[in-house]
């Protein structure tokens, strides 16, 4: 032996090992090669290396030893994504059904299933392209145990590629396995289905659903196990049907399931009649019932284990919050026991408030004055507060709530007492001047408070009801002694309450005012109270009397709705019960990373408002156009918003354009040939006639297009728009609809608009008169005048819109329809028409179809007359009519049109010149638009 | 010695001999694999990766492994070389343009280290297919002349038809007994 033997490699190791034996001639040293491989891997130790070794493993006929080959290439195909293309044809061949692989074959569909779904986990872009084709197959496969795993390996590699998933028609595929005879089958392509809907890049569903495939999936929904049920009921909760007798069976169809014994199934279904509740008429009998019925199952959900109880409670508590009657009548199973995990007793506690009223308020009080006795601190705070909730909820009941409260405080317990003294402050808000004689009582307990917020509470009620408290300087007092030490909450509401009993006792208060303005504004770092601090300061020294009606004005009712979820909110989780976004009470998109540009969910409108969806039809292509939010805010930033808008002149766009019209007229008519021969003279008497006659009325006659929702309420932070564009007397209005969808009241509206293609600006400031109270709704006009400044926009009419309230400033975008900028004075000389139509060059027509216009000739002049387009001339050539007719626009650029009609087709040809021919595309939508009003 | 031993593994049925069949893509490969197996031609697809059977042929037993030809998979070519026993290379006959490529693969690949005592039969193949290159042209294009220490021999064969592959075998299995 030489020392070279050290430097040979030696080649030792575990891995080294594994390799030889997994290339081991014998089937079983092989198979517990890989069997140590795998126990290897799922320890944690890396052995990606014997990637290539443990593939060339996977031609096997021993189903466990395939398996395990599977198991590890799901683990490292990622890891090697190059290697990863020697596994593919091994699929190929376990999937094919061609002659090739007629032999080995495997006539085994656990085998082909477990291929299809390996396949469908490795997560290897390259290879994607190489498992069409045999997912295609077992798409097909006679077995239906590989169709259900290929639906679900669909949905895997929608996530890896969706483009391919899209191109190779794998979406109709899935579509036609919803149809499918094994209700297994059925289950898994709509839960594949759902999954790619929901990672839909548009946010718009990939696949529709229509009545069809839904009274399949209604079919297959008894049949299949109770997880497939779920994927068919989550299915089912986001198909809106066509009317609400659709909807009412399938409320009908779904019912059943109610009684099922898993709660996921259960849930599932109530989130579908809750949804298609919405559609059907709140008062017919059917949603009577079906409000009965719902009840059980839900009380049902309570008797299982605390976690599912948790789940439950919380979905209820979104479900009693939209519909109380539900569960109204099952105040009892709310009751908390004593064995209730705490989580479970706070949510009772939630949900017994949202239900108490009138007739179960004694119960309901007997049993909270209950729970402020028990051990658990956290859980007696929330029952104290919850009966000063009861007080602010049920009005009746008022005195019954306080007086209970008067006995806990009783009771002296430390943290009862500052609970108390907490919710009866808000009690003291919904019922001013009614419990004051039970301050003594309070103050009574003034030296145990020793939690901010009981603290401020306190002093809050003593500064209101200074002029009733003898002693109440005294008191204010005892608290400014220890000034700096308190929470900032406290110091705020101990500056507020002095300031008002100086306000209200100014003659023996003087220093004392004195002392707490000095202490807030001199000694204090915080900014708040220093700001308020010195306003309390300048009021008092400035004017008194402005400074009473300010600090002492009369403050608003609070009322029980401020716990609340708001409404849009609800209506989304209601859309979610039974996933997270129900138990955490907050939209997928608050937690699920990379959902943010998913759909939002929303109840679906009741179907009768015939007006209401026709106008949401409006909206769907003018959604298109209008840009992401992002790319607006840069061009609004520089906005000024509500100050006074710049208004600077429009340049003329096409000055040379009038000139030429004049000047170049006459020598063309001359020289060449008329294009409408004889019928001259009557046409432009004809037409004369009739722009007298309209040049009158056309302020109301004008086409007004539907109002198109211009800022949902979702994004306006429940401010909700709604808008059009109209022409009245020669000017331009902006017509929208506000409505308030939020909680609070709104306020201090103004607009501003984007420097646009023709200088829209608004000619006055926006007018709305007092604030748009919670769910109201207000008619807002404004005049518009085009001497704003002009930036070109694509497309060409569309507007930026920035509109302020009390809240924010939201950004969006409109399409003007474009009759809105034809001029009165629209209306050409016949000659100069025929010479300018001859000098625009031919590059500058432009064609369109009109579909569908089943109008003659004189309605046509007549309709596009009332909109500033003025015909020129009509004749008739070969059984068709022909119109001539031009229009202005505000900043000058003449249009002349040729339009074709033939008695009888829906058709119409539409020629358009203009010198700026990009006019083109909106005068057509225009016409488009008139022509089918 | 060594031939007693050798007499007594050929009694108890010897083990089995590796055979990797190579080439570029399309040359037919995959189609030479089953016809050697099954004795039938069956339809191919492109082999995305490879495919390993059980060949019997004159009692001897081989594990033939075929692997892809696409570029893509060659590059993987050599996690398959280790204690390989022979080399069946087939080429496309028919396909002058890329004669040079299989040219260039080959000659990489006989550089091999682990690839060094294999036995190598090249197969060119295709040759029912009109305007196709002679067996001498396809050795001469190949640059067989130049092989040196190297057991080979070139055939010419049709996979579809079943030329030429018994002959081919004949030789590989004596070569494959005598080398013992």
């Amino acid at each position: 032996m030489t020392d070279s033997k050290y430097f040979t490699t030696t080649k030792k190791g575990e891995i080294f090992e594994l390799k030889s034996e997994l290339n081991n001639d014998k089937k079983e040293k092989k198979k517990e090669a890989v069997k140590k491989v795998i126990a290897s891997m799922t320890v944690g130790k890396d052995v990606s290396a014997l990637f290539p070794d443990v593939v060339n493993c996977m031609q096997t006929d021993n189903l466990e030893l395939k398996k395990l080959v599977y198991l590890y290439l799901m683990n490292y195909a990622k890891s090697q994504p190059d290697m990863a293309i020697m596994a593919v044809n091994t699929f190929v061949k376990e999937l094919a059904t061609s002659p090739m692989t007629k032999d080995c074959e495997d006539p085994n569909p656990l085998i082909r299933a477990l291929a299809v779904r390996t396949m469908g986990c490795i997560r290897v872009d390259k290879i994607t392209e190489y498992l069409c084709e045999p997912l295609r197959k077992c798409l097909k496969d006679e077995d239906p145990y590989v169709r259900k795993t290929a639906a679900v390996c669909v949905a895997k590699l929608y996530d890896i590629n969706a483009a391919l998933v899209e191109d190779q028609g794998f979406l109709d595929q899935l579509k036609d396995l919803l149809s499918d005879s094994n209700p297994m089958v059925v289950a898994n392509a709509v839960a594949a289905l759902s999954e790619i809907n929901e990672a839909s890049p548009s946010g718009q569903p990939l696949v529709e659903m229509n009545a069809q495939t839904i009274n399949k999936l209604l079919t297959a929904l008894n049949e299949c196990t109770e997880w497939g049920q779920v994927f068919i009921l989550d299915s089912l909760a986001n198909y809106s049907p066509k009317d609400d007798r659709e909807a009412q069976s399938i409320c009908e169809r779904i019912t059943p399931r109610l009684a099922h014994a898993n709660a996921a199934v259960v849930l599932s279904a109530v989130k579908v009649l809750m949804k298609l509740m919405e559609m059907l008429q709140s008062e017919s009998d059917f949603v009577g019932t079906l409000t009965k019925k719902l009840a059980p199952p839900l009380v049902t959900l309570l008797s299982s284990e605390p976690e599912v109880q948790y789940v439950a409670l919380r979905n209820i508590n979104l479900i009693v919050q939209k519909r109380p009657d539900i569960l109204k009548h099952e105040m009892k199973v709310f009751f908390v026991k004593y064995n209730d995990p705490i989580y479970v007793k706070l949510e009772k506690l939630d949900i017994m408030i949202r239900l108490a009223s009138q007739a179960n308020i004694a119960q309901v009080l007997s049993e909270l004055k209950e729970y402020a006795t028990e051990v658990d601190v956290d859980f007696v705070r929330k029952a104290v507060r919850a009966i000063g909730r009861c007080a602010i909820k049920v009005e009746p009941s008022a005195e019954r709530c306080v007086s209970t409260l008067l006995d806990l405080i009783q009771t002296k317990v430390n943290y009862v007492v500052q609970e108390a003294i907490v919710v009866i402050k808000d009690i003291f808000r919904k019922y001013p001047n009614k419990y004051e004689s039970i301050i003594s009582t309070l103050c009574e307990n003034l030296d145990t408070l020793d939690e901010p917020e009981a603290r401020a509470s306190m002093i809050w009620i003593i500064g209101e009801y200074a002029e009733r408290i003898d002693n109440a300087d005294e008191l204010l007092e005892s608290f400014l002694e220890g000034f700096h030490d308190e929470n900032t909450q406290v110091q705020l509401q101990l500056l507020t309450a002095i300031v008002k009993l100086f306000l209200k006792r100014p003659t023996d208060t003087q220093e004392l005012v004195q002392q707490v303005l000095s202490l807030a504004t001199q000694d204090s770092d915080n900014p708040d109270l220093r700001d308020r601090g010195f306003i309390y300061w300048r009021l008092l020294s400035t004017d008194p009397a402005a400074a009473k009606e300010v600090v002492l004005a009369e403050k608003p009712l609070i009322s029980e709705e401020t716990d609340l979820l708001e409404p849009t909110l609800l209506d989304e989780l209601i859309c979610h019960i039974s996933s997270l976004a129900s138990v955490y009470h907050k939209p997928p998109t608050a937690f699920v990373e990379g959902r943010a540009a998913g759909a939002r969910k929303s109840l679906p409108a009741r179907s009768n408002s015939s007006e209401d969806s026709t106008q949401r039809v409006s909206n769907q292509p003018q959604a298109q156009v209008i840009p992401a939010q992002d790319s607006l805010i840069g061009d609004l930033l520089s906005m000024d918003i509500g100050g006074p808008a710049i208004v600077t002149p429009a340049p003329a766009s096409q000055p040379g354009l009038g000139l030429d019209l004049l000047g170049g007229g006459l020598d063309s008519i001359l020289g060449g040939p008329d294009p409408a021969p004889g019928s001259s003279a009557v046409s432009q008497s004809t037409t004369g006639l009739l722009g007298d006659i309209f040049g009158f009325n056309q302020g109301p006659t004008c086409y007004v297009p539907p109002k198109v929702n211009w800022l949902p309420a979702e994004k306006g932070k429940g401010f909700d728009i709604w808008g059009t564009f109209s022409r009245k007397n020669g000017q331009i209005s902006m017509d929208m609809t506000f409505s308030n969808k939020a909680m609070q009241p709104m306020g201090g509206f103004a607009i501003q608009l984007n420097k646009n293609s023709f200088g829209l600006t608004p000619s006055a400031p926006l007018q709305v008169p007092g604030p748009l109270g919670p769910g109201a709704s207000i008619e807002v006009s404004i005049v518009l005048s085009t001497a704003g400044a002009v930036q070109r926009m694509e497309p060409l009419n569309n507007l930026q819109v920035a509109i302020k309230n009390n809240i924010d400033v939201f950004y969006f975008a409109c399409i003007v329809p474009m009759h809105v900028y034809f001029t009165e004075d629209g209306q050409l000389d016949k000659r100069v028409f025929l010479s300018t139509w001859k000098d625009i060059p031919a590059q500058n027509e432009v064609q369109y179809t009109l579909n569908g216009v089943m109008l003659t000739a004189d309605q046509v002049v007549q309709k596009m007359q009332q909109n500033n387009v003025f015909t020129i001339a009509k004749r008739n050539v070969e059984g068709q009519d022909m119109l001539y007719q031009s229009l202005k626009l505000t900043n000058n650029v003449w249009v002349l049109n040729e339009l074709k009609i033939q008695p009888g087709n829906p058709d119409v040809t539409l020629s358009l010149k203009s010198r700026s021919v990009e006019v083109a595309p909106g005068v057509f939508q225009v016409y488009n638009a008139i022509l089918h009003s | 010695m060594g031939g007693l031993l050798s007499y007594f593994r050929n009694l108890l049925g010897s083990r089995e001999m590796r055979i990797l069949i190579l080439g570029l893509d399309g040359a037919g490969k995959t189609t030479i694999l089953y016809r050697l197996q099954v004795g039938e031609v069956v339809t191919t697809i492109p082999t995305i990766g490879f495919n390993v059977e059980q060949v019997t042929y004159k009692n001897l037993k081989f594990q033939v492994w075929d692997l892809g030809g696409q570029t893509s998979i060659r590059p993987y070519w050599r996690c398959y070389y280790s204690n390989t026993d022979a080399i069946i290379y087939v080429v496309d006959s028919a396909d002058r343009d890329r004669i040079g490529i299989s040219k260039d693969e080959l000659l990489y690949m006989l550089r091999e280290d682990e690839l060094q005592g294999a036995i190598l039969v090249v197969l060119a193949n295709k040759q029912d297919m009109a305007g196709c290159l002679s067996v001498a042209e396809v050795h001469q294009a190949l640059g067989l002349d130049a092989l040196k220490n190297r057991t080979f021999q070139i055939f010419k064969t049709s996979a579809t038809k079943g030329e030429g592959l018994d002959q081919a075998m004949d030789w590989l299995s004596n070569a494959l007994q005598s080398r013992k």
